[in-house]
């Protein structure tokens, strides 16, 4: 299997007026095509921060970050994101369309092909014919999946999700991962999360590297040997998805 | 008695009160005899002046003042705002002399513009100018500057430029306050240019009023302050409901 994104070495500080922050210290990872990865570790870790580094939104102090081999300088061309907060990442003043169209601008469709785009994308996320509305008038979750459509619809191949989940009702974030599982089946788009919900992390991932410390380091990471297709009532009661977020647990607190 | 009731607006009804009021006090009551005119005469000069072409000729020369400097100051003001806006060191380095010619009263600069221009309507347009197109711009900057960051990294993400980001979010995030800025220019703007003929001779309205005050013509000066009341009022309204029409998502 080939390797999407590696992180090699990567270190980032903050100078601030108190002295130098020093956020990342020789992180290193690699992502295999077609993976889920999730990254956690204890709030404050700078799982947002590296996250950032592998959006291409800020530049790593030392070290490098390479997608498919290439080093990246900005944000990698076929890369979508998903944010936590939703109600920041729409535009209210365009609607459903129009939010999922503005990326595609970028990349040479006709019209038609556009709109095709974003049908099918709002289709992938249960929210067909909604083009017209405005986000204001759908719920969280209904926004939230706007997101996911948006992202779907640059048919990226990496997929980058910040707490995607964090904002919505219990009951909407299950319906959402499991989305994401559906997501994942379809495309096969290597995806990397952030999250700060261990069960989430185990539930959805492939692999989970754990951040530790301050600097924070690759504390390890624990591969989810949990098979597919997975359920929400099946895998969260199974013996395993138990003995990995246990395991998970204890090393983000710190006590293994 | 069947059918609808009366729907009076509420508006209208303290009109009529105060038009009352206004011919009981000039009538029987305290200005009885004094300078201030009757609600009557007043209305009666007003309906008079309604005919006259003169009237028109200065309704629109006091309109032709404060559109054409609203527009020339908006055609400054907002392009320079979001340059401003964009860049941290302009904004902060702007900011200073902004506020200080925003705070100056365009009256004090009439003298100066008499100079230059002479008592023309290029005085008045002048003087709308400056007398809004340095608020207007910082309010332009200001909301430039709001835009959400998280929503600006994520068109990053999605590889979108800087023009992308002017275009589709940091205009868009700035419009309340354009709108705001806009609100307060255009009643500025108004009371500018009849100020520019009360005081600077400028042609117009305010020109009117300073002739006929002069010449003791006390119902037709007030003639015209009601003109210019249902003129300010109209254009206030017409921007409130264009505002509404194109900002729709701040309502809810």
């Amino acid at each position: 299997m080939a390797t999407a994104i590696s992180v090699n070495g990567v270190s980032m500080e903050y100078k601030t007026p108190k002295g130098t922050t020093h956020v990342l210290d020789n992180v290193s990872y690699e992502v295999q095509d077609g993976h889920f990865v999730s990254i956690v570790g204890p709030s404050g870790v700078g799982k947002t921060t590296l996250l950032r580094l592998l959006t291409g939104l800020a530049r790593p102090t030392a070290g490098e970050i390479l997608v498919r081999g290439k080093k990246i300088s900005s944000s990698p061309d076929d890369l979508a994101v998903v944010l936590q907060d939703y109600t920041r990442s729409l535009m209210p003043w365009l609607n459903v369309e129009k939010n999922i169209a503005l990326p595609l601008k970028n990349q040479n469709l006709s019209k038609a092909e556009r709109k095709e785009r974003i049908k099918a994308s709002l289709a992938e996320v249960g929210l067909e014919g909604a083009e017209s509305k405005y986000p204001w008038q759908l719920s969280g979750g209904m926004q939230q999946r706007v997101s996911i459509a948006r992202a779907l619809a640059v048919r990226p191949s990496i997929l980058v999700m910040d707490e995607p989940f964090a904002s919505v009702d219990a009951q909407t974030r299950f319906d959402l991962e499991d989305l994401v599982l559906k997501v994942r089946d379809d495309f096969g788009i290597t995806t990397l999360m952030v999250t700060h919900d261990i069960d989430e992390a185990v539930y959805l991932s492939d692999e989970i590297v754990v951040l530790h410390g301050k600097p924070a380091k690759v504390r390890d990471v624990v591969k989810v040997d949990i098979p597919f297709p997975r359920s929400q009532m099946e895998t969260r009661n199974d013996q395993r998805f138990a003995e990995l977020r246990t395991q998970v647990y204890g090393m983000v607190r710190g006590l293994e | 008695m069947s059918g609808k009731p009366l729907r009076i607006p509420a508006g209208l009804v303290s009109a009529v009160v105060a038009l009352l009021i206004w011919q009981i006090a000039t009538t029987w009551g305290p200005l009885a005899g004094s300078s201030v005119p009757t609600a009557t005469s007043t209305l009666a000069e007003l309906w008079n002046m309604l005919f006259m072409s003169e009237t028109w000729d200065s309704i629109w020369q006091t309109i032709q003042m404060a559109l054409y400097g609203f527009l020339i100051a908006v055609a400054i003001a907002i392009p320079v705002g979001i340059l401003i806006g964009l860049s941290r060191f302009a904004f902060i380095s702007t900011k200073f002399t902004f506020d200080f010619f925003k705070v100056i009263p365009p009256i004090v600069i009439i003298p100066i513009t008499i100079l230059v221009f002479g008592p023309t309507l290029q005085m008045g347009v002048f003087l709308v100018v400056f007398a809004i197109v340095f608020a207007l711009a910082i309010q332009t900057a200001y909301g430039v500057r709001d835009a959400d960051p998280v929503l600006i990294e994520t068109m990053r993400c999605y590889g979108m430029g800087k023009t992308k980001q002017v275009l589709y979010a940091r205009l868009p995030a700035a419009s309340p306050y354009i709108a705001i800025g806009i609100r307060i220019s255009v009643s500025a703007a108004m009371i500018v240019a009849v100020v520019a003929g009360l005081v600077g001779g400028a042609p117009g309205l305010g020109h009117d009023l300073l002739l006929t005050e002069t010449n003791g013509q006390n119902s037709a000066t007030f003639a015209i302050v009601l003109i210019l009341g249902i003129l300010g009022l109209a254009v206030s309204r017409l921007v409130v409901f264009l505002q509404r029409r194109f900002i729709f998502w701040t309502a809810s």
